[in-house]
């Protein structure tokens, strides 16, 4: 038992066999959605070229509760503004715009 | 070699007028000591912190737009630094970023009117197909949200 649970974490990541296990856990956490949203690059949809650090209304969406930088594969962002809003949200925690961390 | 900078500092919340119209000469001197100037100062006033910085929960922030040297800027990083005032401060680079975005603005405005051209119309949209648009996104919008409510 412990064997095929270490296998399919193992592989999880390529679909196969081992994720039929672990699909009902992974679909609940999804908001229980049994279809996908699709995502889109919110940057990519509304044209924005540069990210600004400024704009705190901007950022504060890929922002969870935590303060973490929330990772690509749930907001959907492409991999470039992926990388435009990373250096923005670094450079408005320095200045205090943004927090690192909240609890 | 002349560049665009951007320097946003926050000064401590219960500095007076006076005190912050030094600290902008101050910067103002070795702006001009190194040929450089200020385009722009923008005063964004006392705001909340997202975190405590020296005990202190509030700050005044000021942003100004610089065109000078490199080295102007690790000289007000040096400078900055050293005051008391200032509790926070970063200077970045703008000019390459900011003319990047423009390029590419200015490059897709031109692809979207040659598409238009290409398709036989006008250049720019029409009021009738601008209306048309806004209607049409707003109704995605309202769309989305009764999937969204459809899902709970």
């Amino acid at each position: 038992m412990n064997d095929f649970d270490k296998d399919s974490r193992g592989s999880g990541r390529g679909g196969g066999k081992g994720a039929g296990k672990g699909k009902d856990e992974k679909g609940a956490r999804r908001g229980g959605g049994f279809f996908r949203r699709r995502r889109v690059c919110k940057f990519c949809v509304e044209k924005i070229d540069y990210v600004s650090y400024k704009d705190v209304k901007v950022l504060t969406p890929f922002i969870p509760e935590r303060g973490k930088i929330q990772p690509r594969r749930i907001s959907g962002t492409c991999a470039k503004h992926q990388r435009a809003l990373q250096t923005a949200i670094k450079r408005a925690r320095t200045l205090a715009l943004i927090p690192y961390v909240t609890d | 070699m002349h560049r665009q900078y951007e320097l946003v500092y926050i000064a401590l919340p219960d500095s007076t007028e006076e005190q912050l119209a030094e600290l902008h000469q101050q910067v103002q001197t070795v702006v001009d000591r190194f040929g450089g100037t200020i385009e722009r100062t923008e005063a964004w006033g006392r705001r909340r912190l997202a975190y405590e910085i020296n005990r202190q929960r509030e700050g005044v922030y000021v942003l100004n737009i610089l065109n000078g040297p490199g080295t102007m800027t690790t000289e007000l990083d040096r400078r900055l630094r050293v005051l008391d005032i200032v509790m926070r401060h970063l200077v970045i680079r703008v000019d390459e970023v900011m003319e990047k975005e423009t390029r590419k603005q200015t490059r897709r405005k031109a692809a979207t009117v040659s598409r238009r051209l290409r398709r036989g119309l006008p250049a720019e949209p029409t009021e009738q197909e601008l209306s048309r648009r806004k209607a049409e996104a707003d109704d995605a919008d309202t769309g989305v949200d009764s999937f969204g409510e459809g899902d709970r």
